[in-house]
């Protein structure tokens, strides 16, 4: 067990700059007290992958990710053979070996290739690597199925070397942007936590950590905007990844204080869809600085 | 609780009162659509030898980890907890109290419905939406051979459309490396490739079907179609709409179709009072639509455009929508009925953003659209 008490896993991960809520430093505690994967859900920027990346880096283990992707198979994320190499090593044994001594040497492990799940099940240890599935939601049902496997043998063979299961059970982290509802029977398998905006309390703190040399007033007005502009139903609402962006921007810009033009101009660092910034300016930066999110004068 | 509890008195029973206690709230927890699974129950209680017992918002929050699964079973859970641990938590609560077996007031208690899917919404509904409810239940009038096999019909041939995964095939395109080098071992030459192909994949269909008053003309066979295409497509998703949206693709793919239809209209509890199909699409819009395959996704609407909602928000919405998927269908009842035409205010605001456009009147406009759905590519 890598932590002794959900304060620990706080105390750890504000060390690194992460501020932990209580409920996912409770999740942390648990999962690793469980040794069950941990599914984070939340909307997109909300700091879920960083989970993973702060929990790697205190516990001074490696990060494996895997980024789940359309199309993604069982091939890609284990092992493959390095073709090319093992035609080079055919050529030249060609001359001298039998068929059995080179069956066995090219499929070796210096001709393993070995991908995010393998690795992860094969760390040496002595902690446990952290394994981060990232936007599992991208993958297929097809793909889900085989994780569920993985994840709940640690195990995988590979026909010619054999079956490797893992000394170290690495800590599982996965993350979903809900784009679709994931298998139940997967769902069930891990801890789960949906992680929500943080507060303005919260973000603040995160600017002020994460931006620094920035003003305090400044990051009050961004934070208040941010929050803004949350409630308005944009195609893509901006995250604390964003908050950051836009934070730096206008640190670079010089800027002391938000106004109306400023906000038009660095719309672009907070919302990445054309019809949202259009629909920003439909609302008015003036309105959104004063706190409204729609605007009123139009009903 | 229980630390304080061992120090008053009898430690393990205190322990084994507390067991049972969270068992049969596992019990509600499951009764009330949680997957409170007996490995799952053993995990809690495994977390509740971990924690600090005296913390009360750790006891809910590992318990709630363990057992919900989505945003909004973390809500329907909050609110269990909140009945059955602090319906009758008081200041001088005592651990020797724990009951065995849940009170007469945990039973007659209402345990919350199934959480909706994506767009539930609670309210309350009133006995009017009640008889419209069951109105619509009505309409159904058992499964017709024939849409069952157009149905079929129709989901093997609907768009489909090579996938990124490959499988392995006689002839093809790509040559498998893995399997041919292990094939040609023997020859000491690549003398037999193995081939790989690309996959087929179906598409995922999006269907937002209007059941409001206006839509009384409903065809029960093009509710079969919708319904059956649902089940058949399991990537897709069906969305029921009025003012508000509720998914109920959930409900369809565990239920057969009166009983999902039964379910549908407890969830989309506000069936009567207008259209608003511009903030239905918008939903769609934005919580389904988020990211992804466009390019797998076809929009299938079935309303008739009567709206009470602004048009400028339909075209807008409509103009979102035409941008993240492939095509937008719209089927309209009314359409090819004698006599008429699309004036509709809302119809019209949608009609510039719609690739296809489909009538539904009666039998034979069925079978001439389950065709062209077909074709769709």
């Amino acid at each position: 067990m890598q932590f002794d008490s959900v304060d620990a896993v706080r105390e750890m991960f504000a060390k690194d700059g992460y501020i932990a809520d209580r409920p996912l430093a409770l999740t942390v505690y648990l999962a690793n007290l469980l040794g069950k994967p941990i599914l984070l859900e939340g909307e997109a920027g909300v700091g879920k992958t960083e989970v993973a990346k702060v929990l790697a880096n205190t516990l001074d283990t490696p990060l494996i990710r895997l980024q789940c992707y359309e199309g993604l198979d069982a091939n890609s994320t284990i092992y493959e053979w390095n073709h090319a190499k093992q035609i080079l090593h055919i050529r030249i044994a060609e001359k001298q070996e039998s068929v059995e001594t080179l069956d066995r040497s090219i499929f070796g492990e210096e001709f393993l290739l070995q991908r995010p799940l393998l690795q992860a099940i094969r760390h040496p240890g002595p902690r446990p690597a952290v394994l981060l599935i990232d936007e599992v939601d991208r993958a297929d049902e097809e793909f889900e199925a085989f994780l569920l496997e993985v994840l709940s043998d640690f195990q995988v063979s590979v026909p010619e070397l054999g079956t490797f299961r893992a000394a170290h059970r690495p800590i599982v982290v996965l993350t979903s942007n809900r784009t679709r509802e994931l298998n139940d029977a997967l769902k069930r398998r891990c801890l789960y936590l949906w992680i929500d905006y943080p507060t303005p309390t919260k973000e603040r703190e995160i600017v002020l950590s994460r931006v620094p040399g920035i003003d305090a007033s400044l990051v009050e007005q961004v934070v208040g905007v941010m929050h803004t502009l949350r409630e308005i139903d944009f195609f893509k609402r901006p995250g604390v990844a964003e908050t950051l962006d836009w934070s730096r921007a206008l640190l670079g810009l010089g800027a002391r204080e938000l106004s109306p033009e400023l906000v038009d101009e660095t719309a672009g660092c907070v919302l990445k869809y054309h019809d949202d910034v259009e629909r920003l300016r439909e609302i008015g930066a003036d309105h959104v600085l004063a706190g409204e999110s729609e605007r009123s004068e139009a009903r | 609780m229980t630390l304080e509890a061992s120090s008053i008195g009898d430690a393990a029973g205190a322990a084994r009162a507390l067991v049972q206690r969270v068992m049969t709230f596992g019990r509600l927890c499951k009764a009330a659509g949680l997957g409170a699974t007996p490995a799952r129950m053993m995990d809690v209680l495994r977390s509740l030898e971990g924690i600090d017992l005296r913390r009360r918002d750790d006891f809910r929050l590992a318990l709630r980890t363990n057992l919900a699964s989505s945003h909004e079973e973390e809500a329907l859970f909050d609110r269990l907890f909140r009945t059955y641990w602090e319906g009758e938590a008081t200041a001088d609560y005592q651990p020797a109290e724990f009951e065995l077996e849940p009170q007469e007031d945990d039973k007659n208690r209402e345990i919350p419905d199934e959480p909706p899917d994506l767009l539930g919404n609670p309210e309350q509904w009133s006995a009017d939406e009640l008889a419209k409810a069951r109105e619509l239940v009505g309409r159904w009038t058992g499964e017709s051979r024939e849409v069952q096999r157009l149905v079929r019909e129709l989901a093997e041939r609907l768009a489909t459309r090579p996938s990124r995964r490959v499988k392995p095939a006689r002839r093809g395109p790509r040559v498998d490396m893995r399997r041919s080098l292990r094939r040609n071992l023997a020859h000491g030459e690549m003398l037999e490739l193995s081939r790989t192909r690309r996959k087929i994949r179906k598409t995922r269909l999006v269907m937002l079907c209007d059941v409001s008053g206006s839509m009384d003309t409903y065809n029960p066979l093009l509710l079969q179609l919708m319904f059956g295409l649902q089940r058949a497509l399991p990537n897709s998703r069906t969305v029921v709409f009025t003012t508000r949206s509720s998914e109920i693709t959930r409900s369809l793919r565990r239920r057969s179709v009166p009983e999902a239809l039964n379910e549908a209209s407890r969830l989309a509890r506000h069936w009567s009072g207008g259209t608003n199909i511009g903030a239905a699409i918008g939903e769609v819009n934005r919580r389904i639509l988020r990211e992804g395959s466009a390019s797998s996704t076809v929009a299938i609407i079935v309303s008739d455009g009567y709206d009470q909602g602004d048009p400028a928000l339909i075209s807008r919405e409509m103009r979102a929508l035409r941008r993240r998927v492939r095509a937008v269908t719209w089927i309209n009842p009314l359409a090819g009925s004698e006599g008429y035409t699309p004036t509709a205010r809302g119809m019209q605001a949608a009609l510039p953003y719609v690739d296809h456009f489909f009538g539904a009147s009666n039998a034979k406009a069925i079978r001439a659209l389950t065709k062209q759905l077909g074709a769709i590519r």
